[in-house]
């Protein structure tokens, strides 16, 4: 009968992986999937939904607006861009509103007259229709239409 | 016999797809008005957006709920839906990227805490946290039933980034190809590059699916075997 002692390797093997060592790196997971989602919400969505204020929501409440930096966002109207040095200066419409803006910074590729911006600054006062910004964005819109016209037609036969 | 071929045209078919998108896209579309030629990115952008959010993140979540379901629980459905989430986390990362390099010359930013934007950057912590969940648990049951409900919740995120530009003032414009009365917004041979540009990333996904599960099931078998030699060992140490 063999000894069953002899030549046996009886060094402890580390114990099975338990349940409760999962179940807390499963609750360290949503702990740390909780603050990360928060700290997205915080900085994105807790303090407003919108992401900018429109000229006439601006105008309804300017008195209350002080002023608070905001998102402005109107049309740029044209033949009122003038570009400075610093920046540039221009009209902003919308909901039959207008704002006079003055920024700083270089504004980006896409601005011209006629489309969309989000001026990123503050009125000048509570009751000012100058609007002081501090940065330009660009609100294009999802139109896709090719700048040779005749090349595209739309599914009616029709060139646009 | 056709599943065998549809698996040998995987590859080659999306390879042909992608090529096409990218030799449409830059050479024989039309640059757009407005946009000029920093539009040719519609090629791309919301292709791999649509992955990232419907193709792989909806297969991570039907997945997941065949798994939650008593009758179709399986570990085969559990390993597609880690595997889904996992292309699904390299897509809203590459959705994220194109998006910004649009952004910083069509906006002026590279980055906007505006509803679209914030919420799909929180899908994709979901799916990191998915991913890190499966590693928190040894035991398989316990690892694809927690993971499984954790997809279920995150797909809430889905509707809410769909409808993000229609609920609220976002800086991202709204729906790319349909205005919400189903016009479509693009015509003509940049309609269909964007089509095939959305066939040949859906395949993308569907090939490195079957590639990332075939992996999957390589290590299972390989983690198997080492179990099954280790115990033959042992049980041989015990007879000497």
């Amino acid at each position: 009968m063999p000894d069953a002692d002899v030549g046996l390797d009886l060094t402890p093997v580390a114990a099975p992986p338990s349940k409760r060592r999962g179940r807390r790196r499963s609750i360290g997971v949503v702990a740390l999937l909780a603050v990360a989602v928060l700290a997205l919400l915080s900085q994105g969505l807790l303090h407003s939904l919108n992401y900018f204020e429109t000229v006439d929501q601006a105008m309804h409440s300017r008195g209350s607006l002080g002023t608070k930096t905001i998102r402005l966002e109107g049309i740029v109207k044209p033949n009122t861009i003038n570009r400075t040095a610093t920046g540039a200066s221009f009209w902003i419409k919308g909901g039959g509103k207008e704002v006079f803006v003055s920024a700083h910074g270089s504004p980006p590729q896409l601005f011209q007259a006629n489309i969309p911006v989000v001026v990123v600054g503050h009125f000048t006062s509570r009751t000012s229709d100058t609007f002081y910004g501090t940065q330009i964005m660009v609100k294009h819109t999802a139109s896709y239409i090719a700048q040779h016209p005749k090349r595209v037609k739309a599914p009616n036969g029709s060139t646009r | 016999m056709i599943k065998q071929l549809s698996q040998r045209l995987l590859g080659p078919v999306t390879f042909v797809l992608l090529a096409l998108t990218l030799w449409l896209g830059l050479w024989v579309t039309p640059s757009f008005e407005i946009q000029g030629d920093l539009a040719r990115l519609v090629y791309v952008h919301p292709a791999v957006a649509w992955v990232a959010i419907y193709v792989s993140f909806g297969t991570a979540t039907i997945a997941s709920a065949l798994y939650l379901w008593r009758r179709t629980r399986s570990m085969l459905v559990d390993r597609i839906a880690h595997c889904a989430m996992e292309v699904s986390v390299v897509f809203i990362l590459l959705t994220l990227i194109t998006g910004s390099i649009w952004g910083r010359p069509a906006w002026g930013v590279w980055w906007a805490w505006d509803a679209r934007l914030t919420s799909t950057a929180v899908l994709g912590v979901f799916a990191l946290a998915y991913l890190a969940l499966r590693r928190a648990n040894d035991d398989p049951e316990l690892r694809a039933r927690r993971s499984a409900v954790l997809a279920l919740l995150a797909a809430i995120n889905v509707p809410i980034i769909q409808f993000s530009v229609q609920w609220w003032k976002t800086l991202h414009q709204g729906a790319t190809v349909f205005t919400t009365d189903h016009g479509l917004k693009i015509h003509g041979i940049q309609a269909w590059t964007l089509l095939i540009s959305f066939l040949g990333f859906t395949m993308l996904f569907f090939w490195l699916l079957r590639a990332r599960y075939r992996l999957e099931v390589l290590r299972d078998e390989r983690y198997n075997a080492s179990l099954e030699e280790a115990l033959v060992q042992r049980r041989r140490e015990g007879v000497r």
